[in-house]
């Protein structure tokens, strides 16, 4: 596997993702009526992405393995989650954002993501996390009632706060 | 008639909400240009939410806005701290920061506010003067030259590629992907649903821009942990005044270079996908090459701060022609305005302007007053930018993700789209991390529905493919977009000495010559006749120097 490199992986994937998309250009509906099939574009959209990818792999291929790089090899599994901290983070808190928004609604939900999300990937001192406090209150908040007031959008209440 | 429509078109953009909101809009562009790492697509992809409540006019003329700011902006940077803030001031730091450095900064400012706004004006009096031209000749365009035209502006997705053709076309290829799932638009049938309703409603395409644009981009910002807590760049204290007056003399002595630069920028944007970041350089190695001190450039010389920035700005009325004439947007900020106006169920097609005068015109109005108000709007934002720059770049981030999610569901008060946020903002941070362009993702999610709408269109009134080569609007768009899917090929050949490449122009120019003849009449023949002479002339001279001994 070390006589491969990273471009060689994204290929794959990209041509498993095509043949999958394929798979299910199958189950397409074809309706009675119009002359162009449902299935026609997009089948035609996942052969020039599977060519393409094909093209892709081969170039992959001929290039050789990556060239070893200290700062990019990941020393096990401790390392890996010290280089993608900050984006885990992204990820998990707005997953956690999302999934809590029916809960605590988009102002309480929105500020705490912003919140915590500043917490994380900022300094840890209690200035800073005052800071954040604020920050997070003024912006979400700000935009809630620009939204809510200004826009007359509504935006999602939270079922247990009610707001 | 069309004094009706101006001015009705004046009264919508003229109201104090609109005009507020047009102020507000530049201040954002202007920053958002001046910061290091932002782009002006980010910046224009994160209006569009806010605009979904407005009148299509206010919500078009807000974006518009925050486009010629942030076309503007980004010389603040360039010349105070050498960084350019996007790909369109490069240029301007040549010559903007040793000027600065010299003790100028506000007569580099001065030169640099007012070429920007000399060359939005130039290119917004060339919208209004070839827009409407362009226009009249798409509605003759049936859905078989729809389709082939759509085509020519995904072949532009291999110039927006960049270094690596392959991942950018197959990029491009994923955005048409990630348009077909859901319902047909043509007969209604899901598609890639796999059982979920969420799948099924398909995804909206302004979550998708904004995740894959805008998301992706703050994930990069913040995945080093110690640079996301600096400062964005270190300005120090500055305190500068805009030298006006001696810009705009210094200005009236180089107006040449103000309009070549301008027609520059103008052109470069109505060719498909060549933006603002060539644009500059062009304008500014264009102005190199033809003063009489060249060597002066890189040392302070004015006129390295008034090419680039004039032709920048005018970049944009360029790529707005072939958006309100054609439909087709000519870069991907076009793209994302192209995004608006669907929002609002506005269709551009060549009979937009006839169609929808007040908000054609409206758009012209605002595309003119943005450049006024940005030029009120440099020296206040001047001070605000020093500010921002100060903020580290954690909490630009982190508040504006969290805003984000908060305009991405207003647009269609469903959750699902901050769902569809967060998944094209992993997609399209993976695809940065791989070396994946965006911009040619983004232009396939856009023109994605266009071109199977148009296929649709074209097979239920014939099943003969042919017309799709036949037809000659259809034929000279399959030849230029053939010649333009091989333009990336072609520079690279050109750098490296190849000798075909000379043949190149004069092939094109050939072959557009056999749809022009096709089109009957007198003028096009006409055109085509001159096509084959110019091609019979570089062929002959492109002969020559390919056996002329080295």
């Amino acid at each position: 596997m070390s006589s491969l490199n990273r471009d060689t992986f994204v290929a794959i994937v990209l041509l498993l993702v095509c043949g999958g998309l394929y798979v299910a250009s199958l189950e397409i509906r074809e309706p009675d009526y119009g002359q162009l099939s449902p299935a026609t574009w997009p089948r035609m959209i996942i052969g020039i992405v599977a060519f393409l990818s094909m093209i892709y792999l081969v170039q992959s291929i001929r290039r050789g393995p990556d060239e070893k790089d200290d700062e990019k090899s990941w020393e096990g599994f401790g390392a890996f989650l010290a280089q993608w901290r900050n984006v885990l983070w992204v990820f998990a808190l707005f997953l956690g954002y999302l999934l809590a928004l029916p809960w605590v609604g988009m102002l309480l939900g929105g500020a705490a993501f912003v919140f915590l999300l500043l917490t994380v990937l900022g300094p840890l001192s209690g200035r800073d996390m005052l800071i954040h406090l604020v920050i997070a209150l003024v912006t979400v908040g700000g935009m809630w009632l620009l939204f809510t007031h200004g826009l007359g959008v509504i935006l999602p209440r939270g079922e247990l706060t009610g707001i | 008639m069309v004094l009706d429509n101006l001015l009705l078109a004046f009264a919508e953009i003229g109201s104090i909400q609109t005009l507020l909101l047009m102020i507000v809009g530049v201040g954002a562009g202007l920053l958002a240009g001046s910061v290091p790492g932002f782009t002006i697509a980010m910046a224009v992809v994160l209006t569009l939410p806010f605009t979904f409540s407005m009148p299509p006019a206010q919500g078009l003329a807000t974006m518009i806005s925050v486009l010629v700011g942030g076309l503007s902006g980004g010389l603040m940077s360039g010349i105070l701290t050498g960084i350019p803030g996007t790909p369109s001031s490069v240029a301007t730091t040549f010559d903007g920061f040793p000027l600065a450095r010299k003790g100028e900064p506000g007569f580099a400012l001065g030169l640099g506010v007012w070429s920007s706004f000399f060359g939005g004006m130039i290119s917004a009096v060339l919208l209004v003067l070839f827009a409407p031209q362009l226009a009249r000749i798409g509605l003759e365009f049936q859905p078989w030259d729809f389709f082939m035209l759509v085509i020519f502006a995904l072949t532009v997705t291999a110039s927006l590629a960049g270094q690596n053709l392959i991942k950018g076309l197959i990029a491009g290829a994923l955005g048409l992907l990630i348009r077909t799932v859901g319902e047909d638009e043509a007969v209604g049938v899901g598609r890639f649903d796999f059982g979920s309703d969420y799948l099924l409603s398909g995804f909206d395409f302004i979550a998708v821009l904004i995740g894959l644009f805008a998301f992706s981009q703050l994930l990069s910002d913040v995945k080093d942990r110690s640079s996301a807590q600096q400062a964005l760049t270190d300005t120090g204290d500055v305190r500068v005044r805009i030298e006006h007056v001696r810009a705009l003399k210094e200005l009236a002595k180089r107006w040449v270079v103000v309009v070549r630069s301008a027609f520059i920028g103008m052109f470069t944007g109505i060719l498909p996908g060549a933006g603002g970041s060539i644009a500059n350089i062009l304008a500014y190695d264009q102005a190199k090459k033809s003063s009489k001190e060249p060597e002066r450039f890189g040392k302070g010389n004015p006129e390295g701060v008034i090419a680039p920035e004039a032709s920048n700005n005018a970049v944009e009325g360029g790529a707005l022609t072939p958006l309100m004439a054609l439909g087709i947007p000519g870069d991907v900020t076009a793209a994302i305005m192209l995004g608006a106006l669907l929002i609002h169920d506005i269709v551009p097609s060549p009979s937009f302007i006839s169609e929808e005068p007040v908000l054609a015109y409206s758009i012209f109005i605002a595309f003119f007053a943005a450049n006024f108000i940005m030029l009120g709007m440099q020296s206040v934002m001047l001070r605000v930018f020093v500010l921002v720059t100060r903020i580290r770049m954690y909490m630009l981030a982190a508040v504006i993700l969290g805003l984000a999610s908060i305009g991405v569901f207003a647009l269609n008060n469903v959750a699902d789209d901050i769902w569809t946020l967060l998944w094209f903002g992993i997609l399209g941070f993976f695809m940065r991390q791989f070396g994946f362009p965006l911009a040619p993702m983004i232009l396939g999610v856009v023109l994605g529905n266009i071109a199977e709408l148009n296929l649709s269109r074209a097979l239920a009134i014939s099943t003969d493919y042919t017309l799709f080569f036949t037809r000659p609007w259809a034929l000279f768009f399959f030849i230029i977009a053939i010649f333009s899917a091989v333009f990336p090929l072609f520079q690279q050949a050109r750098a490296e000495g190849k000798k075909w490449v000379r043949f190149y122009a004069p092939a094109l120019l050939t072959c557009i010559s056999l749809p022009l003849f096709m089109m009957g009449g007198a003028v096009r023949p006409g055109l085509a006749l001159l096509c084959l002479c110019l091609a019979a002339f570089l062929g002959y001279r492109a002969f020559r120097s390919a056996s002329a001994p080295a």
